[in-house]
């Protein structure tokens, strides 16, 4: 086939003089924090000042510095610094008489001293395992902060060691104080961004989900969150006529439409036709997603508006990110990048490959701000084992940098590689082998080649969340406990052939599981990101019924207009959104799959591949997976990943001789055919590609045929 | 009970999963299970058949009894289940395999969620808030919003927040900590100390925090324990309760369910403890004397109960005057903590009949 002409990534020039006064910036094209003259990878390791004893603060950051990382973290809670509303305590540097283990300054300085680089994040969410999560009691109990319930009342978060009823993301109160957090902590920080001071990146808000409690119909009944969704449904319907129309209901003006509180088209539903009303429940799905974007804009202005606008922003989504009531892609219209969280044991092997793959698809920075070292008493226990395996694997898929979390014991909290007196543990070793490797192959800059995406439909995403039948019970838990999205969702058929909220994952696992049985890499793209995410891809697969949305589908036509395959089914979409019949444009070159069986997608991959390029590929029999990461001299990391509890040995494929070292073992392996190696139960290797006789070196500007790397 | 201020801190990786490795073994175990090959999870249909009966099966139905979704917790979602009504619970978890079965009303947690938000006061600590919502899940099983196969905590009271706190003075009074010491072979494998001061638990710690106050220990736990007791009680508290045992031992006696096993290994020095509050002494006792009246069929009368005493004789001593004290806590709570521990350590063992010796547990065991 021809190559098809893709639309080229947004090109950053380099940082001009203007830059360099200005401070940090970011550069995902580089997966980089560029500071001054330098690329700053996104590696760093959490330090909760807070907790620790003042005197132990510069060992704890000297050990962060040593262990490899360029830049340390920090919440700066709420809570720890507000004494009583409108008065604040940043210790001593900041307060006359001022608890020193509250000085934000006194830490920062200490950090530039040690010449490490700052993230800072000052929610207001931080979680952290803090009493009402950060934020001040006053704040938590003013019911004029509190979501609300379908019923009006609070809605209770059980997290230990005290239930507390959250804030609402839409309450104006809350936004106020909100505000004048900012403030009091703006003019703290504002002396210490870079160029003054280490401070080079800022996280608006936290992993902000409705604290947990993001069941499509649990919250937020809040009047400001009423108020919102009325304008909200202005914007997309001009007229109460329109919005009539849309709902397939009567309404004389835009207030008349109340949100949904459950679900209830399950009785009403005819076997045969799509409940109208559905287009309403579509909505209040969207909406959700929507009042989440508008508060993180409304925090990042905040930022701006108090002076740290020169800072680059980014934000975190919690486990069950497909699934959450939020849209990465969105926020990342907000801020610089979006990341996910990593809290994971090693049978969790799929979950962590899948969350990958989707941010490596999706995010134009895929990297994770917290990547669990220990964890809090009353989560899943993590051994040492489960957040190296964790931390390797998601590399090897694609994630180009992170956040330990923690880096530096503290309380509520265990297994960080750095005890709270700054004293490494036996497991800092292994980190720093890790992180040294990282920064000599500059992984940050390399790439997994992928030429298949599986694009994940939102409208199908929002569906499963409006059908969801477990209450309280949130479609994100039910996702992170069973690694699915579609958990909670309901099997009625709802009217169409099928229950499409269930079967638009089926449709997508199963050509995942033929990717990864034909031994072709691939991401997961979320169909709300930026075509830029489709740069080099030449296939997608998505799933497609009877409903889809219009934008969607256009886009998916545009992308097969300029040459891309298209894999798409099992039926061709009629109605819009609004349950409204309307004609789809088939893709040019589109192939529609049924999908009843595994070897209909076996058999659709295997004609799939045969179109499209051919390159060179290290390839392993399952269970066991490889993934090779490259620059433009050539190959310069392989992950070897045993994902099963058998110890096994590894035989790799190779398409030309090479010669690996183990970057934590030290182990070599060599081979001019294949690579064969031992792996341990549930395991993964990174290894250095030392040397590469690759046969189109010089065509990749190699200028030899043995590509030294490493 | 619980301080909102309450600390937790000095346990490496290796030592929290230690500990919790000792009271549920699954969950520490859970982790390093295998995954499936496959990328996707719920369309593993073929698992749900020929597996043992394990795990719980949820069923949300409409008003009107259609299934709307069920999932088995540790076989995913499930389809094509038929509800026939209340009485179909047990067929189901045969069924599909489950041990436990959960069937909801639509709405019904909902209702729970909204009940419990609306009665849980704003001083109360999490264990009242817990008891909260206890109270709302029985409320709504009463309803028949929502029914359970097997109910074994049916009969079981719901106590009150300051009936709990009561039991508690007796098991870790106020401005004492509690100490558990848990060695393999000659060196530490877990630690663990907290405090109870102005009524709330407010200081967990582990093994850094304990060595750090210790200095370096001998590596034999019945010379340990005072110096660790010693430690604990000059940085903490004065120490009530310490428990001192070898891992293994340990970890064996918890699910021993033969009558006297404690006594024995107390006697044995298999276990140490150290200091003994008078509930635990007479617990320990008692534990004795099950022992004696099993062997001689006769229950707290006779020769019998001296002869077992005498072995036991520095239990003993705590024994008299005490009987209250035991007693108190359990018609507190209306039921046994400890035995309650006992059985649902038992409960969730994957080979419930081993013993401390490895032997299949009695049978006829009255207790």
């Amino acid at each position: 086939m021809t190559a098809r002409k893709r639309p080229s990534a947004r090109r950053s020039a380099g940082p001009s003089e203007l830059d360099k006064k200005r401070g940090a910036t970011l550069v995902p094209e580089r997966r980089v924090v560029r500071v001054g003259d330098r690329d700053v990878p996104f590696l760093a390791g959490a330090v909760h000042y807070f907790r620790l004893e003042r005197t132990e603060w510069r060992a704890a950051l000297a050990e962060v510095a040593a262990l490899g990382l360029p830049l340390v973290e920090t919440y700066v809670p709420w809570a720890v610094h507000e004494l009583a509303q409108g008065a604040f305590d940043f210790g001593p540097s900041q307060t006359p008489g001022g608890d020193p283990q509250k000085d934000l300054g006194a830490f920062l300085e200490i950090a530039k001293e040690l010449g490490l680089f700052v993230v800072l994040r000052p929610g207001p969410h931080i979680n952290s395992e803090m009493t009402w999560f950060g934020l001040p009691e006053r704040v938590i109990h003013d019911r004029s902060c509190q979501a609300r319930s379908p019923s009006g009342g609070p809605v209770v978060l059980g997290f230990p060691p005290r239930m507390f009823p959250v804030p609402s993301y839409a309450s104006e109160t809350f936004l106020a104080e909100t505000n004048a957090w900012y403030a009091a902590f703006a003019e703290v920080v504002r002396p210490h961004v870079y160029p003054r001071g280490p401070v080079v990146l800022l996280q608006v808000d936290n992993e902000a989900a409705y604290y947990f409690r993001d069941a499509p119909y649990d919250q937020d009944y809040h009047p400001d969150a009423i108020a919102l969704w009325h304008a909200y449904l202005r914007e997309r319907h001009p007229t109460a006529a329109d919005l009539g129309r849309a709902h397939d209901a009567n309404y004389a003006e835009h207030t008349d439409c109340a949100p949904p509180k459950r679900f209830d088209l399950h009785d009403e539903s005819d076997p045969a036709t799509p409940p109208r009303a559905l287009a309403l429940h579509l909505e209040w799905a969207a909406f959700r997603e929507h009042l989440i974007e508008r508060a993180i804009v409304r925090m990042r202005d905040m930022l701006v508006s108090h002076g740290l606008g020169g800072v680059p922003t980014f934000h975190n989504l919690p486990l069950g990110e497909l699934v959450a009531p939020m849209s990465l892609a969105k926020i990342e219209d907000t801020v610089g990048f979006v990341g996910l969280d990593y809290y994971h044991a090693r049978r969790e092997h799929r979950t962590i490959k899948r969350r990958t793959l989707y941010v490596a698809g999706t995010s134009r920075m895929p990297v994770s701000p917290e990547l669990g070292v220990g964890a809090p008493p009353w989560f899943t226990p993590l051994a040492h084992e489960d957040s190296m395996y964790t931390a390797m694997v998601a590399l090897a898929f694609g994630l180009r940098g992170f956040s330990l979390y923690m880096a530096v014991d503290r309380d509520r909290w265990y297994g960080a590689p750095i005890d709270s007196h700054g004293t490494p543990r036996i497991e800092a070793a292994a980190w720093k082998s890790l992180l040294r490797a990282l920064e000599t192959t500059r992984f940050h800059r390399l790439t997994r080649r992928v030429r298949v995406a599986l694009v994940i439909p939102r409208e199908y995403v929002r569906l499963a969340r409006a059908t969801h039948v477990y209450g309280p019970i949130t479609p994100v838990t039910l996702e992170a406990v069973a690694g699915s999205p579609i958990e909670g969702a309901s099997d009625h058929p709802l009217g169409f052939k099928g229950p499409i909220q269930v079967l638009w994952w089926k449709m997508l696992a199963r050509f995942a599981d033929a990717l990864t049985r034909a031994g072709e890499p691939y991401v997961l793209v979320d169909s709300d990101a930026s075509p830029e995410r489709l740069a080099g891809i030449e296939a997608v697969i998505t799933p497609a019924f009877e409903l889809a949305s219009p934008e969607r589908w256009r886009a998916l036509t545009t992308f097969a207009k300029e040459g891309g395959h298209v894999i798409f089914g099992p039926t061709m979409p009629s109605l819009d959104l609004t349950l409204s019949h309307r004609p789809f444009e088939v893709p040019r070159l589109g192939t529609r799959v049924l999908i009843d069986h595994d070897t209909d997608a076996d058999a659709a991959i295997k004609t799939l591949l045969g179109h499209l390029s051919q390159s060179p590929r290290f390839s392993c029999p399952l269970p066991v997976e490889v993934c090779l990461h490259e620059d433009e001299t050539g190959p310069r990391v392989l992950f070897v990943i045993n994902p099963e509890k058998q110890a096994r040995e590894a035989c790799i494929a190779l398409p030309y001789a090479v010669d690996t070292t183990d970057v934590m073992s030290g182990e070599h392996f060599s081979g001019d055919h294949e690579l064969r190696m031992p792996m341990g139960p549930q395991s993964c290797r990174m290894l250095r590609v030392d040397r590469a006789a690759r046969p189109d070196a010089a065509v990749m500007g190699d200028g030899a045929a043995l590509g030294e790397a490493g | 009970m619980i301080s909102s201020d309450i600390r937790i801190e000095g346990f490496d990786a290796r030592s929290w999963t230690n500990l919790l490795s000792l009271f549920a073994p699954q969950v520490t175990e859970r982790p390093k299970t295998a995954p499936r090959v496959s990328d996707a999870p719920e369309i593993d249909e073929a698992e749900l058949a020929g597996e043992a009966t394990h795990g719980t099966l949820f069923v949300v139905v409409t008003p009107g009894g259609r299934v709307l979704a069920a999932r088995h917790t540790r076989k995913g979602r499930v389809r094509g289940l038929v509800y026939t009504g209340a009485g179909s619970l047990a067929m189901l978890g045969a069924s599909h395999g489950a041990s436990r079965v959960v069937v909801m009303r639509e709405g019904a947690l909902e209702e729970i969620v909204s009940r419990a938000s609306a009665r849980m006061e704003r001083h109360d600590d999490y264990l009242a808030q817990w008891l909260t919502v206890i109270r709302a899940v029985r409320a709504a099983i009463e309803a028949g919003l929502v029914e359970i196969w097997p109910r074994p905590l049916a009969n079981v009271p719901i106590p009150s927040a300051p009936v709990l706190a009561r039991a508690l003075d007796a098991v870790l009074p106020d401005e004492r900590s509690t100490v558990l010491g848990v060695f393999s072979r000659t060196l530490p494998w877990t630690l663990v100390a907290l405090r109870r001061s102005e009524g709330e638990i407010d200081r967990i710690v582990g093994p850094d925090v304990i060595s750090r106050w210790t200095g370096p220990l001998g590596g034999d736990f019945r010379r340990d324990h005072r110096v660790i007791s010693e430690a604990v009680g000059r940085h903490l508290a004065p120490v009530h309760l310490g428990i001192f045992a070898d891992e293994q031992d340990l970890r064996a006696l918890l699910r021993d369910p033969r009558p006297g096993a404690w006594a024995r290994a107390v006697v044995a020095r298999d276990i140490i403890v150290q200091p003994t509050p008078p509930y635990i002494a007479v617990a320990l006792a008692a534990d004795g004397m099950r022992a004696a009246a099993k062997r001689t069929e006769s229950w707290i009368e006779g020769t019998a109960v001296r002869d077992v005493l005498s072995q036991i004789a520095p239990l003993g001593s705590f024994l008299r005057g005490r009987a209250a004290e035991v007693a108190s806590v359990t018609q507190l709570l209306g039921f046994d903590p400890l035995k309650l521990l006992a059985s649902w350590l038992e409960g969730a063992e994957e080979d419930p009949g081993k013993t401390v010796a490895g032997n299949p547990a009695p049978s006829d065991d009255d207790e």
